[in-house]
């Protein structure tokens, strides 16, 4: 009797290796359950490639301008009345650097990742360091995010504004209304995030007393070419100005980038476009890497 | 037992392989309604006559990047956001058709969109009548038609495409049945229409052999045949995707020009 022992591993791209190792006849199986087993492994060596490979060939469905940048953030263990967190980036952003939630308050940069919990809210962390009721945003306070015990009213008039899944909530700030004098890009949120904030029609805030810290600034390096592998492929400008100005140096060093030095770091377009290096970004809440000369931007030599 | 269950896998081995091509396809458009569509995402919930597009119209002047990219067209009939105030700014229909170039989005030109006739300008078909020829779809061999120079297809409004030589590569894609020969795939001709970003990353990744294509899969309007069977010649054309099958499948021809 011949025993087979197959091995599936998935690699980075999603393709599969399958090993096949004939193994030595073991007097202890019967003929049936060979039988059995060849049939088996046929019927698995057909069906697994066809799993592993659900990956399809579709052009995805472009999110329109206002829900792009928008995460839903899962609440399982909440009470039915409170359905998941829908968090729209584009409002946030136009009043607060990308350093100030990723590096300061600490949110995660993956979906779900960060584990919020109302305690957690409720003590002044995560979304409460300034949805705390207190917390001063123009002439009134930033609305209170979680709380203990919570009215009727409090439900629709205060919970819903985050926990708005599914339910029908109007949002205080209309994107077209707030957007409408905002510099036009391809793509994205359709905004020129980095020409609005040059304009000065958005001022954004990089600190929070008591939360954020102070220290003696590091001079931003100069703007730095990075080669491509594709023959003739532009090069890509990349600007360390135009990216601190939004994530500081914590935004990337040494998480996402772990190498300070130039080449340390080693990635692929593959890579980016799975959502990781740039892609982290850059696929989800910055501009999308579907506008390729927007990095790749460096006539030829 | 023993039979049965070798009987069954070899089925199972055997069943891919059988019965290559001959495919069942609907019975070929009218050359002149190849690539032809009606959006209609509001137009019948506001009281207005569908929009009719032609492809064939509008790929003589532009290449298919010139909307799918620059312009922000979806490849989906009916998911794009266009709106007349939009037209009106200047996006979508409107970077061109804004009163100037082209004709606007104002009275009195309204039934020349607006008109729910999927063979609206049927007869300036025949215009085309010296391009060359192939035997399905539009019956336009339109990479030769550009390379011939019988149509010159404005390449971008305001940002140029990359440059050609960026990919050259003629890939050779090997089919996964046994009696089909391999595809072969000029990047060049595809960049001469499209962008980058048009197929990649999300229809085809950017490694060779990362994405797993599946004839079948093309059939249902995945990879190849999102373009290739609405837009771009046809899947019944086996010859010009595989070039060295020798007896490709018969399959009835549109009606000629």
């Amino acid at each position: 009797m011949v025993r087979y022992s197959f091995l599936v591993i998935k690699n980075l791209h999603g393709s599969a290796i399958i090993t096949i190792k004939q193994l030595r006849a073991s007097p202890l199986l019967s003929k049936g359950v060979c039988m059995k087993k060849i049939f088996t492994l046929t019927f698995l060596l057909l069906v697994t490639p066809v799993l592993l490979h659900a990956q399809t060939g579709v052009k995805k469905r472009r999110p329109l301008p206002f829900e792009y940048g928008r995460v839903l953030i899962s609440t399982p263990n909440l009470s039915p009345d409170l359905p998941d967190v829908q968090f729209d980036h584009w409002l946030h952003r136009a009043k607060y650097t990308c350093r100030l939630c990723h590096v300061d308050i600490g949110f995660a940069m993956k979906r779900n990742a960060t584990g919020i919990k109302a305690e957690d809210n409720i003590k002044g962390y995560y979304c409460g360091t300034c949805h705390n009721g207190k917390m001063p945003h123009g002439d009134r306070a930033i609305f209170k995010a979680c709380e203990k015990t919570y009215t009727e009213i409090e439900l629709g008039s205060r919970c819903r504004r985050c926990h708005s899944v599914g339910e029908k909530v109007r949002a205080e700030y209309d994107f077209a209304s707030f957007t409408g004098t905002f510099p036009r890009e391809r793509f994205g949120n359709g905004i020129d995030w980095e020409k609005t904030e040059e304009a000065g029609l958005v001022k954004l805030v990089d600190f929070i007393e008591g939360i954020s810290f102070k220290r003696r600034q590091i001079e931003v390096p100069k703007d730095f070419e990075l080669s491509t592998k594709v023959e003739s492929m532009p090069e890509i400008l990349f600007s360390h100005k135009k990216h601190s100005k939004w994530s500081g140096c914590e935004g990337c060093h040494p998480e996402i980038f772990a190498g300070v030095k130039k080449g340390n770091t080693k990635y692929s377009m593959t890579e980016i476009f799975e959502g990781r290096y740039c892609g982290q970004c850059h696929t989800t809440v910055a501009f999308p890497t579907t506008d390729c000369q927007r990095c790749h931007s460096k006539p030829v030599r | 037992m023993k039979r049965q269950a070798a009987v069954l896998s070899a089925l199972f081995l055997l069943l891919p392989a059988a019965a290559p091509g001959n495919w069942d396809f609907p019975p070929p458009k009218p050359v002149e309604e190849y690539g032809n569509l009606l959006i209609h995402r509001t137009s019948e919930k506001n009281n207005v006559k569908s929009v009719s597009f032609s492809h064939w119209m509008h790929r003589r002047k532009h290449t298919c990047r010139v909307c799918h990219f620059e312009l922000e067209f979806n490849m989906k009939t009916n998911t794009t956001e266009i709106t007349e105030e939009a037209n009106r700014s200047g996006r979508y229909c409107g970077a061109c058709h804004d009163g100037r170039t082209l004709f606007g989005h104002t009275e009195p030109h309204c039934g020349k969109c607006h008109n729910g006739d999927i063979g609206y300008g049927n007869l300036r078909f025949n215009d085309m009548w010296r391009y060359p020829v192939t035997k399905y779809g539009n019956r336009i061999d339109w990479s030769a038609a550009l390379e011939e120079k019988w149509v010159s297809p404005a390449r971008y409004l305001t940002t140029p495409p990359l440059p050609d030589e960026v990919n050259e590569r003629k890939l050779d894609l090997d089919a996964a049945w046994i009696n089909v020969p391999p595809s072969l795939f000029p990047h060049r001709k595809h960049t001469a229409w499209l962008d980058c970003n048009d197929c990649h990353p999300n229809i085809f990744n950017i490694k060779k052999k990362t994405t797993r294509i599946e004839m079948v899969k093309i059939l249902k309007g995945e990879y190849c045949g999102l373009c290739h069977g609405s837009v771009a010649f046809p899947l019944t054309d086996c010859k010009r995707c595989h070039p060295t099958m020798r007896t490709p499948p018969k399959y009835p021809e549109p009606q000629s020009r």
